[in-house]
């Protein structure tokens, strides 16, 4: 806790951000992500969507993992529905993208509630387990349903428009991603300020006493499921806007894995966590890439190793978090914080 | 309906399903002793196929030489991920450990690329490739070999297993782990020994999978239609797993047989949610009570 | 894997010396070509990819040798994707950003695809890539890529027309993997087996990664076709189906599309490699015939042997900067439409050997091809048919 904000009342000590200095970061942030693709070139601009994408999908997971308790391996699928939905009514209705995210987001809660329906019976491995199914099942749907999905050649489907003027570059679809994932951002922060937010907590620490207190366990968790593959969906549209060719390769239970790994890797039950994890995870590849760039003068054959190094590296980090800072990069970065704030004192 | 065919069907869906039994032997063997939900059994299965082409391929070592040896490597290096990564995270809750083995298969997937490249290859072959036939009915000679020594392997091992000394320290762990502490059994040891086992068996089913259809890097996928086969099963049954075993082989057999290769995968895990909607703890788990 | 470096060597060698005979051949003034290029040297397809990446660095070699095009150096920028779509629009960027980039060359289908609508959008660049999707085999749809020879439709008619020469109503199976790769061909493969009066009595369809294969290779011996033909595979299951459908006593003979046609990977199917046939749409590495000094050059620069994959590299960068010289002869500004028209201006081109035939870009692609058979003895592909011509 920082020096000299003592927290008079329950309000302040529920606020999102608690300082001054806080908020002026936050300005300082927002900024910056205002200005940042006006000054970045379009790579720098391709990746800056993709953390973005990613951070919303992961936030999502957490919610459901990190939050509730309750493991999946389906976010990638969950994804995949919201990105078909988002390309079906692109192609045939042509309807405002907005409104294709919020049905994306819509169709890929129902979907996530109806995987999440064993959740009262079976729970921990054997629920994580009817996901992998799920996962299995809707891939099987994706390259199957060919009037609908477009079988296993996909879907292809115009940009985004706003007001006639299509968003192509990723410069552009920047300004769908950006403002969304922030107030996706904002909205699971904020989630955990009501009851339901408080409900999925006291599910994850003990399911049997959140029960006896009151909170009905299928209620909460499907809710949890919904509000998950929500975030899920929303993602997935904002990808297939971006990328804007959906196949079912385009969602493999790797990319689930990757989901859960970010959070590992972030900080399981920390909004901030999954924000760190994205960000991490996505700019791995990308760091061993420019070592690669790096190397290859005195180490001719880096490029060859370096596949096989990623996936080792990305297996790592899940050990390496798991087994010495179960609480993830966000645990890192508090006590970080924590050693200036007190400073010059120790903590 | 042409009947041969049918039966012909059926006779390749046991011949997979005994190296799924076997497969899923391991999987209930390290579950009993440890809690552990082994996700990373295929990548162990894929890494002992390579260790097997390494000896015989690479280093041209005669089979009879070459299969024990990419065993006991095997079983050595499941030791020391024993010995490394799961022991510190002994305590930690179930889905921790689950997690730690799915980011294990990641390493082992980068291990392998590295020592021996991503392209798919083919082991040497050592099975007598005349077709068998039963009655009239035709048995690829590969399938029915390997069915042949998983079956051997599963009854010597259910034999082990209920006989020396070994087997029943295993039982007294599984059952209750405090009390097989205090009546003096050295549990670590037996959790070691257990990844030992179970990762000297994977790698018999991996040379046995790799013999029948080639390897790649990208061979554990088959990791997922053993864990379908654990949990319709049942997590702690090692019946449960040699029934589940054949049962996933045949309907994996027959939906790709009458339906389309492409329905094979949707096929078991459409039995997988069935098991799991009705039966959760599989056909011949345990139902574990909850106490507060 | 010191294949790097060895390359690296040879490729300064050969550099130095052909300099010093072509002299300062380029001008300085004139402006560089970018070559871009995602290339999956790592991942699932780098058996290809490090062939592909060799062939083009090679084929920019040889073309800056001699002049490079029309006076302009062609420049080669390729970046590694691991096979994967997200990773090869990354590179895409990358490259176009730091570059002004008129040629490129494209990993896979759905990267073909998803990079579709920004090529027709910039106008900029003409595309090749290793992906042989009939899809993509129509110039409306995708006026910016071409394919560096015949569609995977057109290799299946190529591989049916030798059939029906060889055996008039011959009983053909189709056997291919779950995948959109896979997948491709089927329909067409259909239509025109119909159309030649060929028998297709069995197409199925396996699981992608799937290891056991027998009872396919039960349907297969209920069919006994003469001839089937595999497609969407690298290596498995191709020899385990044979090994099968030989020790049933089957007669069938085996074929595959180019993918499956390395030498070296049909080397390594063993015994049931011999008489594996398939259609391939370049020579050979080891092809020895007159009049073909590319295939000489290739030898002298690179002394083993080189991959499928890397002739479709060589191919396609000849192809591209052949492209390239025609906009520039026209006198023309290279941009997307300019190369496509440079592109579908080359007719009977001399490619030195590279394909035994001079060729002609049809639509969007080189619907050329040879059907080639697998000799144990001597350990090669060889010949079976004449060049073949698809119209």
């Amino acid at each position: 806790m920082r020096i000299g904000t003592a927290k008079e009342n329950y309000l302040h000590d529920a606020a999102l951000f608690d300082t001054n200095v806080q908020r002026a970061w936050m300005v300082a942030l927002a900024a910056a992500l205002l200005v940042l693709p006006f000054i970045s070139g379009q790579y720098i601009g391709y990746l800056v969507c993709l953390v973005l994408i990613n951070i919303v999908s992961t936030t999502g997971l957490n919610i459901l993992t990190g939050f509730t308790g309750l493991v999946s391996l389906g976010q990638a699928a969950f994804m995949g529905v919201g990105a078909y939905t988002v390309a079906i009514l692109e192609i045939n209705a042509g309807t405002p993208f907005l409104l294709n995210l919020l049905i994306a987001g819509g169709a890929a809660s129902l979907v996530g509630v109806v995987v999440g329906l064993p959740s009262l019976r079976v729970k921990g491995l054997y629920l994580a387990i009817a996901t992998i199914a799920a996962s299995v099942i809707l891939h099987f749907v994706f390259a199957n349903w060919t009037s609908v999905t477009g079988g296993v050649s996909g879907l292809t489907m115009p940009p985004a428009s706003i007001f006639g003027f299509e968003l192509v570059q990723p410069n552009q679809v920047y300004w769908i991603i950006m403002p969304i994932t922030v107030v996706m951002l904002f909205g699971a922060a904020n989630l955990f300020r009501t009851r339901i937010g408080r409900a999925f907590i006291a599910i994850r620490d003990r399911d049997i006493s959140a029960e006896v207190l009151g909170i009905r366990l299928l209620r909460y968790k499907l809710l949890s499921f919904a509000i998950s593959s929500f975030y899920a969906g929303v993602a997935g549209g904002l990808w297939a806007y971006f990328f804007r060719v959906i196949t079912p390769e385009s969602f493999p239970l790797m990319m689930s894995i990757f989901f859960l790994a970010a959070i590992i890797v972030g900080g399981m039950g920390s909004i901030l966590g999954g924000i760190l994890g994205a960000v991490f995870m996505t700019m791995v590849p990308e760091i061993l890439k420019m070592m690669v760039g790096v190397l290859s003068p005195i180490w001719p054959d880096a490029v060859a190793v370096m596949s096989p190094v990623r996936i080792i590296v990305f297996g790592g980090l899940i050990i390496f978090f798991l087994i010495f800072e179960p609480d993830g990069l966000a645990e890192i970065w508090r006590n970080i914080r924590r050693f200036f704030h007190l400073w010059p004192f120790r903590t | 309906m042409d009947w041969l065919f049918f039966s012909e069907i059926g006779l390749a869906g046991v011949g997979s399903g005994g190296l799924y039994a076997l497969t899923g032997l391991a999987l209930v063997l390290i579950y009993k002793a440890t809690r552990v939900v082994n996700m990373a059994i295929g990548e162990i299965l894929m890494f002992g196929a390579y260790v097997f082409m390494g000896f015989s391929a690479g280093l041209a070592l005669p089979m009879w030489a070459a299969i024990p040896l990419a065993i006991l490597v095997t079983g050595l290096m499941g030791g020391v991920i024993e010995r490394l990564i799961i022991r510190p995270m002994l305590g930690e809750s179930a889905i921790s450990i689950f997690m730690v083995t799915i980011g294990l298969g990641s390493v082992l997937v980068g291990l392998v690329e590295i020592i021996w490249g991503a392209n798919p290859q083919r082991l040497v072959e050592f099975m007598p490739s005349d077709p068998i036939f039963i009655g009239e009915a035709y048995l690829s000679s590969k399938v029915g070999y390997a069915f042949a020594i998983a079956a051997v392997v599963l009854g010597l091992f259910l034999i082990v297993f209920r006989t020396w000394r070994g087997g029943v320290a295993l039982r007294a762990t599984a059952g209750d782990q405090a009390a097989a502490y205090s009546m003096g059994i050295n549990v670590p040891g037996v959790f070691s020994s257990v990844w030992v086992i179970t990762a000297m068996i994977s790698a018999g089913a991996g040379i046995l999978v790799g013999s029948i259809g080639g390897i790649s890097p990208n061979m554990g996928v088959y990791g997922l239609s053993v864990l379908v086969v654990v949990i319709v099963g049942g997590l702690d049954s090692l019946l449960g797993a040699l029934i589940a075993g054949v049962l996933v082989g045949i309907i994996e057999t027959y939906a790709g047989a009458y339906l389309g290769g492409e329905y094979k995968m949707l096929a078991t895990f459409c039995l997988l949610v069935l098991v799991l909607v009705v039966r959760p703890y599989g056909l011949f788990g345990t139902h574990e009570i909850e106490r507060l | 894997m010191s294949i790097f470096h060895k390359i690296a060597k040879r490729a300064t060698a050969v550099a130095l010396g052909a300099g010093l005979m072509v002299g300062a051949a380029h001008a300085a003034d004139k402006k560089d070509i970018v070559l871009g290029g995602s290339i999956p040297l790592t991942g699932v397809f780098a058996f290809a990819g490090v062939g592909i990446h060799a062939g083009i660095q090679d084929a920019v070699k040889i073309t800056n040798d001699n002049g490079g095009i029309e006076g302009h150096k062609l420049v080669y920028v390729p970046e590694d994707t691991a096979y994967k779509v997200d990773a090869s629009v990354a590179a895409f960027n990358k490259i176009t950003s730091q570059h002004d980039v008129n040629l490129y060359y494209g990993d896979s289908t759905a990267f073909s695809k998803t990079i579709a609508p920004e090529l027709d959008r910039s106008g900029k660049m003409l595309m090749a890539g290793a992906s042989f999707a009939s899809e993509l085999d129509d110039p409306k749809k995708y006026p910016n890529i071409f394919i560096p020879g015949p569609s995977y439709t057109d290799m299946v008619g190529i591989l049916l027309e030798y059939i029906a020469k060889e055996k008039p109503g011959a009983k053909v199976g189709f056997v291919h993997s779950d995948t959109e790769f896979g997948r491709d061909p089927v329909e067409g493969a259909k239509a025109s087996a119909k159309a030649l009066g060929l028998d297709m009595n069995l197409v199925i369809s396996t699981a992608p990664g799937g290891v056991d294969v027998s009872t396919e290779v039960l349907k297969m011996r209920r069919a006994r076709p003469d001839f089937v033909i595999f497609h969407g595979y690298v290596l498995a299951p191709i020899p385990e189906f044979i090994t099968q459908a030989r020790s049933m006593g089957l007669k069938t003979k085996f074929m595959g599309t180019f993918w499956s046609m390395d030498n070296s990977m049909v080397g390594k199917m063993g015994d049931v490699a011999d008489g594996f046939m398939g259609v391939m749409p370049y020579n050979y590495y080891y092809t020895t015939a007159d009049n073909a000094p590319m295939l000489d050059k290739i030898r002298s620069m690179r002394n083993t042997y080189q991959s499928n994959a890397y002739m479709q590299g060589f191919f396609s960068t000849m192809m591209m900067a052949e492209a390239a010289r025609n906009t520039v002869k026209a006198g023309k500004e290279l941009n997307g439409a300019n190369l496509k028209a440079g592109l579908q201006a080359i007719k009977d081109f001399d490619t030195g050997g590279v394909i035994g035939v001079p060729v002609s870009v049809k639509g969007n692609s080189v619907p050329v091809g040879r059907v080639y058979q697998y000799d144990a003895a001597k350990k090669q592909m060889v010949a079976a048919s004449d060049w073949i011509n698809l119209d």
